[in-house]
């Protein structure tokens, strides 16, 4: 069976079970096709896009273990087509420069329509 | 006692760490270089329990920021760290090579400061998320010992529970750590429940 090229795999990486479920509440509302995985941590993240090779990523900063910041470079240097936005809270300028310098954005939180629509345009854009 | 679940502290968690965040991005610009906050964990229990281990308060004294907020949700709030901690903090915001004594002199100010901006920023991100509005009065510093600041938490009986978040601000590569006590009477936290509850069933 041919695979449909428009449903996606988004892998969310959050260690906060509310904002997980927010970010997937939001995507499916508007993608109710896609495939999503859930990461708690960067080192499950790392793994998750080894077994799953997801379209989409969003990577939150601040979480137990290695920064998101870290597993998505990480995880880039080993799959480069897949496309992630750094989701956090920590808004800094140095956090900012960081998500540039790996090729990606950085969206600040809160979970809201606003902040999961520049998400999905980011990676519609960047198709 | 009220009923909140893991979903609702994990909710709590989420909300002021987006809170800590906008602390952070703020006290950033102020001493020009990156400051991480986080908040590992919020208890929300009953403050007759509240005691010496529930807040790391070893001996010593302790510098303690509060603010009234009020809305559909009534609280004091106190950002706690320690009198030593505080002035290694307050020497990072004025970023000079000032002696205790001279940084002694500005401690009240820059801990209102440094007070005022965390305490809104979790209070404006917990307003916007849980979409209500509160009021909040001008902050006020006191240094008191570990036994004052249990038994003034301990004494409202107004204000029978007690929101714990447990902060780790490093700024310049130091790494202090604190608490930011919520005092609440059992109606707010009622109300801080439905509202918390209207939040999830939005999601769940």
């Amino acid at each position: 069976m041919p695979v449909d090229s428009s449903i996606k795999k988004l892998l969310i990486v959050d260690d906060s079970k509310v904002s997980r479920m927010l970010i997937r509440t939001h995507v499916l509302a508007q993608y109710p096709e896609w495939i999503i995985t859930e990461a708690v941590c960067g080192e499950d993240a790392i793994a998750h896009a080894d077994s799953d090779l997801p379209d989409y990523c969003t990577m939150d900063i601040n979480m137990p273990g290695i920064p998101g910041t870290d597993a998505a470079e990480q995880i880039l240097s080993k799959h480069p087509s897949i496309k992630i936005v750094i989701f956090s809270a920590n808004i800094q300028e140095t956090q900012q420069n960081r998500a540039r310098s790996l090729g990606t954005i950085l969206v600040a939180k809160p979970v809201t329509e606003k902040s999961i629509a520049l998400t999905l345009n980011y990676f519609a854009d960047s198709k | 006692m009220n009923n909140l679940s893991e979903l609702h502290l994990d909710a709590l968690a989420e909300v002021f760490s987006i809170g800590a965040g906008r602390a952070a991005l703020s006290l950033s610009e102020i001493v020009g270089d990156e400051v991480r906050i986080s908040v590992p964990f919020v208890q929300v229990i009953n403050s007759k329990d509240i005691n010496s281990t529930t807040l790391s308060l070893n001996s010593g004294r302790f510098g303690a920021v509060s603010q009234h907020f009020s809305g559909p949700f009534n609280a004091e709030a106190v950002l706690l760290f320690t009198e030593e901690q505080a002035l290694k903090i307050v020497s990072d915001m004025m970023g000079s090579q000032m002696s205790l004594e001279e940084l002694a002199e500005f401690e009240h100010e820059a801990m209102c400061e440094l007070g005022n901006i965390i305490l809104n920023a979790c209070l404006s991100a917990m307003a916007d998320i849980l979409n209500f509005t509160l009021e909040s009065s001008l902050p006020d510093y006191t240094v008191a010992s570990a036994d004052e600041i249990l038994q003034r938490l301990k004494a409202n009986s107004n204000q029978p529970y007690v929101m714990v978040l447990h902060i780790d601000l490093a700024i310049e590569k130091r790494h202090t750590a604190g608490n930011l006590v919520f005092l609440l009477s059992s109606a707010s936290l009622d109300n801080l429940i439905t509202h918390v509850d209207q939040f999830l069933g939005k999601i769940s």
